[in-house]
């Protein structure tokens, strides 16, 4: 499941880097590194069956081969239907469930690279994980001490997860500088 | 002993403690152990005050006996002058070297005078202008203050050339042994009473003055007791803290002591006033002031921490406190009551040692208002059930902590107390007083004594010519001893003559009358028989009827007298005068002025009233400014308490005010907070001074007279008090119950 | 769900620090409403000024029609004692008082006889288990029994809206949950709105929705129902 997340959201990532300008295929892969895979660098082979796959879904075009041969002289630009795909991902929390910490990351520091509210983003995730919450403790007030074994974990869990994001809400505006050095 | 030292450094740093609200703290505490201090050191002072009068009294004696013949003659020409009595005496010297009284430079010489300051001015003043005749002498200068009583003393030495020798004015110095005087009995009721009364609420308020503001001081001890200081340690801190106190209240009050000091010579009362250099206390009792204020201070602040100490965490947690006992909180009131009560109407005998069980008694009644107040407050507070929400939260907290607004209440009832007892005896006093006055003014006659060694025939004569001098009788006087050793006068007159001086209504030659004395000792009765000193004969005391006069003694008709030798025995003049002229005494004075100390002249018909106000209306000013003051610091500590009330339960009464309680509740239930204490001690303290009142006149055998104006008043009074302290709290209510009290600290 | 409480455009400094700028919120008819945000963003602030504990510098603060900032004092005193409850973080029994007459107080302050009162306020206490400490001083009970004490004591007088800033700050989170269960439970069951400031999520999750406040700006976050 974690990978499965991880690969969505790197299409969603190479599109956000995307939006500032068309890149090849090593230029992007450099820059997906620095800011989100300090611990997992991505492969080359990621980046361009990932581009191929957005290609295909028409998120992405080639903006012309470069002089040279190999796949790193081919340069991809982001379409309007790609612009409106990174829109909607942004803008729809994830399912509250446990380690969500890295896409939410990618989703904040693409929003605020592209000028978007990262705010929003966070509240409507914290919004999507407090109504879960909310579900639960439903569950657990009308059920048994079982029931409310089980939810109080998952609570405590997704009460760690809202805590992450109350504290990198507050820790906004410290990002946005880093992110745009 | 390191450990001990840092102890206390511990507890004086906290008492210090540097922040504005502790340095408040330590300046009431000190202003109110100063004022006790230096009330305490004026006390102190008496002794020396009137030790210092009674040595310059003896200093002032004529030493009669000597080798020789007497290089002085000394004639005493004391004068009356409307109701003040100007002391005095006519000097001869007959050798160049004469001795001299003390504060003089010079002896005058014939027709010369020295006066006392107080005097000169009096004579160049308007109100001495009927007194200028009487001494037409040149003012060579004026005494030294060793030789005076006081700085109002009205004194004079005049030179007079035309005095002879004879047995009674031969003086070869100055100077005797002190025999000591001793105060009379009225004087003597009044400042044991008064003593006792001030100076016991001065104890009291050190005390109170030490606990000012200890409920946060507890709370931080019991901190500290709880995070593992020993009860030993705990105690010393808090020793370290009342020492800081006592020593700041010790400094204050010797500065306050030296302030006022320079005031003893403005003091409008004669007999009271005194030289300020007379007000030196004395070393003994300057000791036990400085040692006993700190270890008062010590002893109450450990000893109010037993509870704190024994069961710390009662104290942070605000349980219900354990209940008072009873039983040795009456043991003082009983006790005083039955010393005072076994003495009742003892007093008139006179004797010294009788006055030690009324001073007991006194002490112990006072004694009894602090001690029982706390354990009334919590018993009425227990029974009462909070009517109204106000009321409620005032009981309520009341019931937590009385011991705090019992204490300072206590302070204010123990002055209540003593000032109503004061008021009491000045009223009973008083009304004594001006009874006598009353009595004496109906007798509209001067008595003019003849000194017995210049007959003065011409006398009756010159003061029937003198204008006010309705007619003039003579009588003659003498002394004598009963069997049992009582003195007696017996003076022989005409009935005319007699009725000047006895009140009696039909005057018959043959009868004999007595004015008794006025216990009624040594009294002579018909049968006794006197012994005259001057001649030695004796007589048999016929039937006598009892008659009120001014003067104790019997008086005889010459049918009455005729076995009676009168040999040796002195004249003396009455002149009925007419009362309706103003001054008319002073004015039939000065027609007697060439005689000067020839003559001697009472008058018992002077009008005093006046006077009398005028000495009752400042003994009963100072009284109401000592009250006032004692209630003022009484007021403050009050406020300090009820400020830091507010203050400890700021949150709850953010949490009332913001759910909606209106403040008036909460300030209703201030005043309850405030009142109940009070009106609780107040009646508690009046009911005490009025027991503590009739007992003590009872004690002297005077007539009970109540003071209500003046308990009024001083009820009054710190009722108001209580009003104003709760009002001057509000605005710290105000603040606390405001929106940002909700905000945690 | 007619609006039962709202504010527009509240304004309110503290000197300098501007603690509302432009908060707005409404509170529906028995919704319970959590406010959240980081510290120092203004959610008591907001609270205090919904409640007419304070009156905000600017805006409108409107209750069943009537504008609180225009009411006087008094006015607001007696709104806050007959249709609002409120519960603190701590330290808001009268400590001298026993619990039950701390309970009591409210009713007895709109004129209850003591009885009367004292037997409404022992129903409530049962309600919220804390009968066993009636007779017991503030100072003697735990905090969260103080803490149930005190939610007895804001719902005894069938208050329309309970506002509660931090009410289980100082609880543990068996103590908060219990405290907060009895809390809605009952505010549930009595139609009374609860307007919550909590920055715990936990403690929110007993609410309905949420509202966030960031520097003084008050956001919806969520509505549901
Ligand atoms: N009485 C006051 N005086 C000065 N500043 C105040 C006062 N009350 C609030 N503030 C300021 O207003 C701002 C908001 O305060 P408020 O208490 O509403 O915050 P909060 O959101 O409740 O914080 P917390 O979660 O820490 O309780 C803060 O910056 C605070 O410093
Ligand atoms: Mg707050």
């Amino acid at each position: 499941m974690v990978c499965i997340v991880l690969l969505m959201s790197i299409g969603h990532a190479l599109l956000g880097l995307l939006e500032g300008g068309p890149r090849h295929g090593y230029d992007l892969k450099r820059a997906y590194d620095e800011r989100f895979g300090q611990d997992r660098p991505l492969h080359y082979g990621q980046v361009y069956s990932t581009l191929s796959r957005l290609l295909k879904n028409g998120l992405v075009s080639e903006a012309g081969v470069e002089a040279g041969d190999g796949p790193e002289r081919k340069r991809y630009a982001i379409t309007d239907a790609g612009v409106t795909d990174v829109e909607r991902w942004l803008g729809t929390p994830e399912k509250p469930e446990p380690y969500l910490q890295n896409t939410l990351y990618a989703k904040v520091v693409l929003a605020l690279l592209s000028g978007r509210s990262a705010t929003e983003v966070l509240d409507t995730q914290r919004a999507a994980h407090l109504r879960a919450m909310r579900d639960l403790t439903r569950r657990k007030v009308d059920g048994d001490l079982a029931d409310q074994l089980i939810c109080d974990f998952a609570l405590f869990h997704l009460e760690a997860d809202l805590r992450w994001l109350e504290l990198t809400a507050a820790r906004l505006d410290a990002l946005a500088e880093e992110v745009a050095r | 002993m390191r450990r001990v030292l840092s102890d206390l450094a511990l507890g004086v740093r906290l008492a210090v403690g540097g922040s504005r609200k502790s340095w408040v703290r330590l300046a009431l505490q000190g202003a109110g152990i100063g004022m006790c201090v230096a009330v305490l050191l004026l006390a102190a002072s008496i002794p020396t005050a009137f030790g210092n009068r009674d040595l310059r009294d003896d200093a002032r004696e004529v030493v009669e006996e000597g080798t020789g013949p007497a290089p002085l003659l000394v004639e005493n020409g004391s004068v009356a002058f409307r109701s003040d009595y100007v002391r005095g005496e006519y000097v001869r010297a007959l050798v160049s070297d004469a001795p001299k009284p003390p504060g003089v430079d010079r002896l005058p010489g014939d027709g010369e005078i020295i006066v006392s300051p107080h005097l000169a001015d009096l004579l160049a003043s308007p109100e001495g202008v009927l007194l200028r005749p009487r001494f037409p002498q040149k003012v060579i200068g004026t005494f030294a203050p060793e030789g005076m009583d006081g700085p109002l003393d009205l004194r004079f030495l005049a030179g007079d050339a035309t005095i002879q020798p004879n047995d009674g004015n031969q003086a070869h110095g100055f100077g005797k042994e002190g025999s000591g005087g001793g105060l009379p009995t009225v004087l003597l009721m009044l400042s044991i009473v008064g003593a006792v009364v001030l100076l016991f609420p001065v104890l009291v308020f050190v005390s109170v003055a030490t606990r000012l503001a200890a409920a946060q001081r507890d709370r931080r001890l019991a901190a500290l007791r709880l995070v593992g200081a020993g009860a030993s340690r705990v105690r010393l801190i808090a020793s370290g803290e009342a020492l800081a106190g006592a020593v700041v209240g010790l400094l204050i009050g010797f500065g306050l002591m030296f302030a006022i000091r320079p005031l003893a010579d403005d003091i409008p009362l004669p007999e009271v006033a005194t030289f300020p250099s007379d007000l030196t206390p004395t070393l003994p009792l300057t000791l036990v002031v400085i040692v006993s204020v700190p270890v008062l201070a010590v002893l109450t602040s450990v000893f109010a921490m037993r509870r704190t100490i024994v069961e710390p965490l009662g104290v942070v947690r605000e349980q219900k406190p354990v209940r008072r006992r009873l039983w040795w909180r009456v043991i003082p009131a009983l006790g005083g009551v039955a010393l005072l009560g076994s003495q009742a109407g003892k007093f008139a005998n006179g004797s010294k040692a009788e006055s030690w069980p009324v001073i007991g008694g006194v002490v112990l009644l006072m004694f009894a208002v602090p001690a029982l107040l706390p354990w009334l407050v919590e018993r009425v507070v227990h029974q009462v059930r909070g009517a109204t929400p106000a009321l409620q939260l005032a009981v309520r907290r009341l019931q937590l902590d009385a011991g705090t607004a019992a204490r300072v209440v206590g302070g204010v009832a123990v002055v209540l107390a003593g000032t109503v007892t004061l008021q009491m005896t000045l009223a009973s006093v008083e009304n004594e007083v001006r009874a006598e006055d009353q009595r004496e003014r109906d007798n509209p006659s001067l008595s003019v004594t003849v000194n017995e060694t210049t007959p003065l025939p011409e006398l009756p004569g010159v003061l029937a010519g003198t204008q006010g001098v309705r007619r003039v009788e003579t009588l003659r006087s003498t002394y004598a001893t009963t069997q049992d050793n009582d003195h007696t006068s017996v003076s022989v007159g005409t009935c005319a003559a007699l009725e000047l001086v006895v009140r009696i209504a039909d005057c018959a030659d043959g009868r004999t009358y007595l004015v008794p004395s006025g216990n009624g000792v040594g009294d002579p009765k018909a049968g006794d028989t006197l012994t005259f000193a001057k001649t030695g004969g004796t007589w048999t005391v016929p039937a006598v009827e009892r008659a009120n006069g001014n003067v104790f003694g019997l008086y005889a008709t010459p049918a009455a007298a005729a076995g009676l030798d009168l040999t040796g025995s002195h004249t003396e003049l009455q002149a009925e005068v007419d009362t309706s002229r103003p001054d008319v005494v002073e004015h039939v004075r000065n027609a007697l002025a060439p005689y000067s100390w020839r003559v001697h002249t009472i008058f018992y018909g002077e009008d005093s009233t006046s006077e009398i106000e005028q000495v009752f209306l400042a003994v009963r000013r100072a009284l109401y400014a000592a009250a006032l003051l004692t209630l003022l610091l009484a007021g403050a500590s009050l406020l300090v308490v009820g400020m830091e009330q507010v203050r400890e339960r700021r949150r709850p009464l953010a949490a009332m005010a913001a759910s909606g309680v209106p403040r008036r509740t909460l300030a209703l239930s201030l005043v309850w907070q405030n009142g109940i204490p009070l009106v609780i001690s107040t009646v508690v303290s009046v009911g005490t001074g009025i027991l503590l009142g009739v007992l003590v006149t009872k004690a002297f055998d005077a007539e009970v007279h109540y003071d209500w104006t003046g308990i009024g008043v001083v009820t009054g009074i710190s009722v108001g008090l209580v009003l104003l302290v709760t009002a001057l709290t509000l605005p710290s209510l105000r603040r606390a119950t405001g929106a940002l009290g909700l905000r945690t600290e | 769900m007619t609006t039962l409480l709202s504010a527009e455009g509240l304004h309110k400094s503290f000197g300098k620090t501007s603690a509302l700028d432009g908060a707005g919120i409404a509170i529906r008819e028995g919704e319970v409403v959590a406010i959240m945000g980081p510290s120092g963003s203004g959610k008591s602030t907001l609270l205090h000024c919904l409640a007419g504990i304070l009156p905000p510098d600017s805006g409108t603060v409107t209750y069943r029609g009537q504008d609180l900032t225009a009411m006087t004092d008094n006015a607001r005193s007696e709104l806050r004692r007959t249709e609002f409850g409120f519960v603190f973080q701590f330290g808001q029994l009268v400590p001298e008082l026993t619990c039950l007459e701390n309970v009591a107080l409210p009713l007895r302050l709109s004129g209850m006889k003591r009885k009367d009162a004292e037997r409404a306020s022992r129903d409530w206490m049962e309600r919220l288990e804390v009968d066993t400490v009636a007779d017991q001083r503030p100072g003697e009970t735990s905090g969260g029994q103080g803490q149930r004490v005190a939610v007895a004591r804001a719902l005894v007088t069938a208050p329309k809206v309970v506002f509660a800033d931090e009410p289980t700050g100082a609880l543990d989170s068996l103590n908060g949950e219990r405290v907060m269960h009895l809390l809605t439970t009952a505010a549930r069951e009595t139609g009374a709105a609860v307007v919550l400031v909590t920055h715990e999520a936990r403690v929110a999750a007993y609410s309905d929705r949420e509202v966030v406040v960031r520097d003084g700006r008050s956001r919806d976050v969520e509505f549901v129902r």
